[in-house]
């Protein structure tokens, strides 16, 4: 595919997220400086580099997740179907619920399987109880855990194996169906066929939602992205179509990263 | 390519590839070699040689190609590395057809001495064409070893001109088999040859598409050359 | 001698030395339990839970003591630990900004760490001496006083365990902070916490100090907590210092009582908590 194929096609993606001018600090520290990015409405789209490149602060940008601690302050634009989410006046919660986020350690909370799904619909849905079963029953089916787990709805989050764990997450992060999906490194805590599990529920996800996904290893960005941003030392070094990006780079950094040249 | 990898195994096993295609090139070009002069001159303990080095051009292929395949199930590369993983595994291809063809070459020529009636000096065209084959593989090999994608790319013009020399071969061969009929089995093995040679510069533009597309990144196979040209000095 | 038999040695040397003396430790602990169930045993009986406190000479039990110290350990637990969950909550969840958080921390401390009979003499000058007599409440505040501190205490560190990612995980979803602490963060050191407000009643159901002043004592029954209530410890302090046999023996079988309801309360929070850990 030729490059002015390449740009047109682009344009006529709609930006589910624009990042403008992206100042990051922790602090004093600055971790993210000057990002300008858009990322694709329902594509994947994969951050990749070395520890402390901050593709992490970026990713939790999108839900301002950086808001629970003191200290931490983002300054630039960040457009959401273009509003700007880091305006004052932005609603954390109801960001929040439009933009999902999946992390690392899978975290299931206290509560029956059920429970778990259906907390974060209560917050702002009121179902009867018969919707919510089926709500219950399709976010898990989404997931790919319903029949794993459907005979033992009513048993705590926390007696499920790792992968299962995960992929109660990532149910739970869909029944609010929300309309982009954060993953920060889902499948690092997990083995290769949990890890496998959740690269195809990744791919099937990406239909209905944008998905951001967090990862250090470069060949599952190649597997299940369809964009790929690297990113060095807090600034966004190359971004572009996966297969151009891992076949020919455009930047030298990205090609030392890529091919493991970093020295 | 430019800095090492954090690998130093990496490093030799690429290295050792790269080696490894260029020991092939240099014992296929020294079958070219032997071939031609064959031709001229109906040695047959050359010939014999050029058949029995057969079977190493064949190991070589098949050890790259497995060094190759090792390479991809160790270490996945990406980018630079995985475009240098997948011409080799092309070129060494190419080198091994070659290969063959310089095999065919010592078979006929052996045939053509046997049967005693060569005048072959008539065929001074024969030995320009395959001294152009002979070069374009050079210089495509050379161009692998530095990979250089300008030099790749006027490689390819010069397909063109080994064409238009077997098109002139063959018109010679015609007009010799018009005159003479008792000659008809030796040009006839004479056209194999030339056409042995018109391959063996087809493969040699192989390779050095697959050096352009070690440095660029392009796959210019099947384009005009003049798009190559374009492609490979940008 | 070379660097591994020296090492082995000094090793050997010091498990033995920690040996000896755990035993040391152990020895006046068994001692202690032993002269208390030898002394105590013999009066346990029937009639300790029955009949009242009796007149020297007569016979009789402990029932109206049982009965204040489960009254007052119970108002006192209900009405301190409230106070110590939600000042706990507050440590733990919004005490990261501003100077509130550490200073209420200190205090709190403070007063655990204060002597009991403080907290009697206070809630005597506070309270005893406005309302003019002593009462079964009196008791039941100042062992709120006590048990507040304790639940504090071991609420923030139970709530401290709970790992962020847990919080997290809720607010991710668009919780409000306050949802994200009660139906997540609580939840999951609901074990701890529990365990905390049963080790805070195993603590004040030994309290003798602040119950003198504030309940004194009674020797007959009553449930009006409004009048000076019996307790088990001020009544062991009576008995015991009394010299008739007969209370004496009621002496030690209280203070039987008491040990085995301790070690009771101490056994269930142990059993509860392994049942119900690591829910994260």
């Amino acid at each position: 595919m030729n490059a002015a194929v390449l740009q047109s096609v682009e344009q006529a993606l709609t930006q589910k997220i624009q990042v403008k001018n992206l100042n990051f600090y922790y602090g004093r520290f600055q971790a993210l400086k000057s990002i300008n990015l858009n990322i694709p409405e329902r594509k994947v789209t994969a951050f990749i580099g070395p520890s402390g490149c901050g593709k992490s602060t970026l990713l939790r940008t999108f839900n301002r997740m950086y808001a629970l601690y003191p200290n931490q302050e983002a300054r630039g634009e960040i457009l959401l179907d273009g509003e700007n989410i880091l305006g004052p006046s932005q609603d954390l919660n109801r960001l929040r619920a439009k933009v999902g986020m999946v992390f690392q350690k899978p975290t299931p909370f206290p509560m029956s399987i059920h429970d778990n799904i259906a907390f974060g619909v209560r917050l702002y849905e009121s179902l009867s109880p018969r919707e919510m079963e089926e709500r219950v029953e399709w976010a898990l089916r989404k997931a790919a855990l319903w029949d794993e787990v459907k005979d033992k709805l009513k048993q705590s989050g926390t007696s499920l194996s790792g992968g299962q764990q995960q992929r109660l997450c990532i149910a739970r992060g869909i029944a609010v169906k929300p309309e982009v999906l954060l993953l920060d490194e889902p499948a690092s805590a997990l083995d290769p066929i949990s890890t496998g599990r959740i690269e195809e529920l990744v791919h099937e996800l990406k239909n209905d939602y944008t998905i951001v996904i967090v990862t250090h290893n470069m060949q599952q960005a190649a597997r299940v992205s369809d964009y790929t941003a690297y990113m060095y030392l807090g600034e966004m070094v190359e971004f572009g179509v996966t297969d151009e990006v891992f076949i020919k780079p455009k930047k030298k950094e990205t090609e030392d990263y890529i091919t493991g040249r970093f020295g | 390519m430019g800095t090492e990898h954090l690998s130093k195994q990496y490093d030799n096993d690429l290295e050792t590839l790269r080696s490894g295609v260029l020991q092939m090139g240099g014992l296929v070009e020294s079958q070219i070699r032997g071939a031609i002069d064959a031709f001229a001159h109906g040695n047959q303990d050359l010939i014999d040689q050029v058949i029995a080095n057969e079977a190493r051009v064949n190991e070589y292929e098949v050890r790259i190609d497995d060094d190759c395949s090792h390479i991809i199930v160790k270490r996945q590369p990406a980018a630079s590395d995985l475009r240098l993983i997948m011409a080799i595994s092309k070129t060494v291809t190419d080198l091994e057809r070659i290969g063959d063809e310089a095999e065919k070459i010592a078979r006929m020529s052996r045939q053509i001495h046997e049967r005693g009636h060569a005048d072959l000096h008539r065929f001074a065209t024969v030995r320009h064409a395959a001294d152009i084959a002979l070069s374009m593989l050079r210089q495509a090999l050379d161009a692998f070893a530095r990979l250089d994608a300008a030099d790749a790319a006027s490689i390819i013009r010069q397909d063109v001109a080994i064409d238009t020399e077997f098109r002139s071969i063959l018109r010679q061969l015609i007009t010799f088999m018009m005159e003479d009929p008792r000659t008809i089995s030796t040009a006839l093995e004479i056209v194999w040859i030339a056409k042995a040679i018109e391959r063996i510069g087809d493969h040699a533009k192989n390779i050095a598409e697959d050096v352009i597309y070690i440095v660029k990144g392009t796959d210019v196979r099947h384009t005009a050359v003049e798009v190559v040209e374009r492609e490979a000095l940008s | 001698m070379d660097l591994y038999t020296r090492r082995l040695l000094i090793n050997r040397f010091n498990l033995a030395v920690s040996l000896l003396t755990m035993l040391f430790g152990l020895f006046w602990l068994g001692w202690i339990l032993f002269t208390l169930f030898k002394a105590g045993f013999g009066g346990l009986s029937a009639k300790l839970f029955l009949e009242m406190t009796p007149p020297p000479g007569s016979d009789g039990g402990l029932l109206n003591a049982i009965m204040g110290s489960l009254l007052m350990g119970a108002a006192g637990t209900a009405l301190g630990t409230p106070v110590g969950i939600m000042a706990g909550i507050y440590l733990a969840e919004f005490g990261s900004r501003g100077w509130l958080a550490p200073v209420t921390r200190f205090i709190s401390d403070i007063l655990l760490s204060a002597p009991s009979i403080v907290v009697g003499l206070f809630i005597y000058e506070a309270y005893v001496v406005r309302v003019g007599h002593f009462s079964g409440w009196a008791g039941a505040f100042a062992l709120a006083l006590i048990v507040v501190p304790v639940v504090i205490r071991t609420t923030e560190n139970m709530l401290r365990l709970v790992p962020d990612s847990l919080r997290e995980a809720a607010a991710a979803l668009g919780a409000p902070q306050w949802k994200v602490i009660v139906l997540v963060t609580v939840r999951a050191a609901k074990a701890g916490i529990i365990t905390g407000i049963l080790l805070a009643i195993a603590r004040i159901s030994g309290e003798t100090a602040p119950l003198l002043f504030t309940s004194l004592n009674n020797q007959f029954w009553t449930s009006n907590m409004n009048a000076p209530m019996a307790n088990l410890p001020v009544v062991i302090f009576q008995f015991a210092m009394s010299p008739y046999e007969d209370w004496h023996k009621l002496a030690w079988a209280g203070a039987l009582l008491i040990t085995l309801s301790v070690l009771a309360l101490n056994v269930l929070a142990r059993v509860f908590f392994r049942n119900r850990t690591a829910t994260y």
